[in-house]
């Protein structure tokens, strides 16, 4: 059975190269009416319900919400790497491109290409097998070929953007010879070695303790300035979204509580949720006493 | 990594003479008197003096022990003056059955044991690995519950009753194999594999669905990791996921299974090679208990441990090499 060919001049929405072309009038990442399901025993759960944003080149969209909010599965739906029985409907569109549309084979050159991904836990996100210089280079490699040297090169740059300090030496070290600190720097500069379009961060800075946290998040603010790329940064600290976001959803339990601009939600937040999670922060200035807790009625 | 080296070979070194100790006095002071073996019904006290002396079992504890030792790196006598037998290094003394040296008895068996370890052990890698990583990638699929179905019964079904059904079904009933006779294999090749094929195959089975069980829930548990997520995130083709990623760190923790079951299987297949008439060190041992054969048993015990014990370092200096985070510390 011979398939239907395709003209070659007929705009297709599944073509390859076509995801890195800008369809006129779209925007960097476009998610509307976003729904993951699971099955389970008892049926079918929604863990991400009818949720919508938009990121811009340049912005940041912060993702706010408690452990099992379905922030984490937005993110993955994204990527298209669902865990196993996941199922995404809506749409997510990636400069006008449905990326909901797209074969595995097709998200593959998607994936750490144009849209980058730094994790939580920079220790487990890292194979301790292979040293960093691999691991940084294999993604460059994936997607541009070329020689180990040349990516190697590349690998050493992106260490040298992201300030670790002699990369022409630890270029050839495995993780475990990094701080946590140091190790979460070489995901970035993993992600960003190939320049993606959008970055995803998930809860990037949470392993790590606050003063290297804000070195962190400098560090983040700093090379999206200079590239221009767009964020999507998930966390559930309120402080952190603060620093980063210029925009803000917070989610529970798979819907979408509120969403607006950083401003808006810092002061003057719509939803008793919103308040609630603001004030379960304990802040330096209070008065000793018990934390507010954010309840689940 | 030398100090590494030289500490594990000293460990080594001392576990071997603890259990060279432990076996002595298992098997030539608390055992009955070997006296009584070598004289068999003419005793006379005279003449068990006269063995006690030869054998120098009339030597304080630690001086026998002393002997024992230092006749397996220089050779010792038997006996005083012109009837003494020199044995030489190493020694591990004379059956009390053939009056062979046990030395000798071990070297000649030592080949037939080796080429039934290397046989099942290619078999059962081969597989191990392939039933595992099949079982992983397809986990929940009737591909995954038939080889679990298959690696459980390689578990449950005893050796010998394998051993015993193969033999009846592919010699008797359907007469596809000759009877075994092992042969060198440069006497007759077709023969010498016709005698080994079905001990490997028995004791592959057996490793095989242990294997299997074991590389299925590593390749599992690795796949579940943060760094196979980094991976996919990477847009890496999943064969560079799984061959680059997933492989190494699930395949690394058999190899430590890997070392201690083939060295303890070098030391002889004690039912596999009963059951199939082989000659190697396993009927040795089986044999040697059945006649109470003091020096023969205690020589095999100490051969398995140390097989075991060298196994064991050379396992630790290949996980060194191959886990890096070992690897620096070891260092």
């Amino acid at each position: 059975m011979s398939r239907q060919k395709r003209s070659k001049n007929a705009p297709r929405t599944g073509s390859l190269k076509t995801v890195s072309i800008p369809i006129k009038g779209s925007t960097l990442l476009d998610v509307e009416n976003l729904t993951v399901t699971f099955p389970t025993v008892r049926g079918p759960v929604d863990v991400v319900k009818d949720s919508s944003f938009r990121i811009d080149p340049g912005k940041t969209l912060g993702i706010v919400g408690e452990s099992g909010s379905g922030k984490s599965m937005t993110s993955l739906a994204i990527m298209g790497l669902l865990p196993e029985g996941g199922e995404a409907s809506g749409r997510i569109r990636f400069f006008g491109h449905d990326l909901l549309d797209r074969s595995d084979r097709e998200m593959r050159r998607v994936r750490g290409d144009k849209i980058a991904m730094i994790f939580q836990d920079p220790l487990s996100s890292l194979n301790p097998y292979y040293t960093v210089g691999v691991q940084i280079a294999e993604a460059y490699r994936a997607h541009r070929g070329g020689s180990k040297a040349a990516a190697k090169k590349v690998a050493v740059d992106a260490m040298r953007r992201v300030k670790i300090a002699d990369p022409e030496q630890r270029v050839d070290h495995y993780p475990h010879q990094f701080s946590g600190g140091m190790r979460q720097r070489i995901m970035i500069a993993m992600a960003l070695c190939l320049e993606p379009d959008l970055v995803i961060a998930d809860e990037p800075t949470t392993a790590l303790d606050v003063t290297v946290q804000a070195q962190i998040l400098d560090l983040m603010k700093e090379l999206q300035e200079e590239t221009g790329t767009g964020m999507l940064f998930i966390t559930h600290d309120l402080a952190v979204v603060s620093e980063v976001a210029d925009e803000v959803l917070v989610m529970k339990g798979g819907e979408t509580m509120e969403h607006g601009t950083a401003e808006e939600i810092f002061s003057n937040p719509q939803s008793s949720y919103t308040t609630a999670l603001l004030d379960a922060v304990p802040r330096i200035t209070d008065v000793v006493g018990d934390i507010k807790g954010v309840s689940h009625e | 990594m030398l100090f590494y080296i030289l500490k594990r070979v000293a460990a080594g070194a001392i576990v071997l003479f603890l259990i060279t100790v432990f076996t002595y006095t298992v098997f030539f002071v608390l055992s009955p008197d070997p006296a009584y073996m070598i004289c068999g019904k003419t005793c006379t006290p005279d003449r068990i003096a006269d063995i006690h002396e030869k054998l120098g079992l009339d030597k304080p504890f630690w001086e026998q022990i002393w002997i024992f030792i230092s006749g397996l790196f220089v050779g010792r006598e038997y006996g005083e003056g012109v009837n003494a037998v020199h044995c030489t290094a190493p020694c591990l003394g004379y059956s009390f059955q053939t009056s062979q040296s046990v030395f000798e008895m071990i070297v000649q068996r030592l080949p037939v044991s080796a080429t039934l370890a290397v046989g099942a052990a290619v078999l059962w890698l081969l597989a191990g690995i392939g039933g595992g990583l099949i079982g992983a990638v397809k986990k929940g699929t009737w591909w995954d519950r038939g080889i679990m179905v298959v690696a459980l019964s390689g578990i449950s079904l005893p050796n010998y009753f394998v051993a015993l059904a193969l033999q009846y079904i592919l010699v008797v009933k359907l007469k596809w194999l000759p009877f075994p006779t092992a042969v060198p294999f440069a006497d007759d090749p077709l023969q010498w594999f016709q005698a080994y094929i079905m001990p490997w195959f028995v004791l592959a089975f057996m490793y095989a669905a242990m294997y299997t069980r074991l590389v299925r829930a590593n390749v599992i548990d690795t796949l579940g990791q943060g760094f196979i997520r980094t991976a996919r995130a990477k847009g890496l083709d999943p064969n560079i996921v799984m061959g680059k990623h997933a492989l190494r760190p699930a395949l690394t923790p058999a190899l430590t299974l890997f070392g201690m079951d083939f060295a303890a299987l070098l030391g002889g297949a004690l039912i596999t090679e009963t059951v199939f008439g082989l000659n190697g060190v396993g009927k040795l041992t089986a044999d040697s208990i059945t006649q109470n054969d003091q020096p023969v048993i205690m020589a095999v015990t100490l051969l398995a441990a140390a097989l075991v014990v060298v196994a064991n370092i050379v396992v630790d200096l290949l996980y060194s090499v191959l886990d890096p985070r070992v690897r620096v510390k070891a260092q």
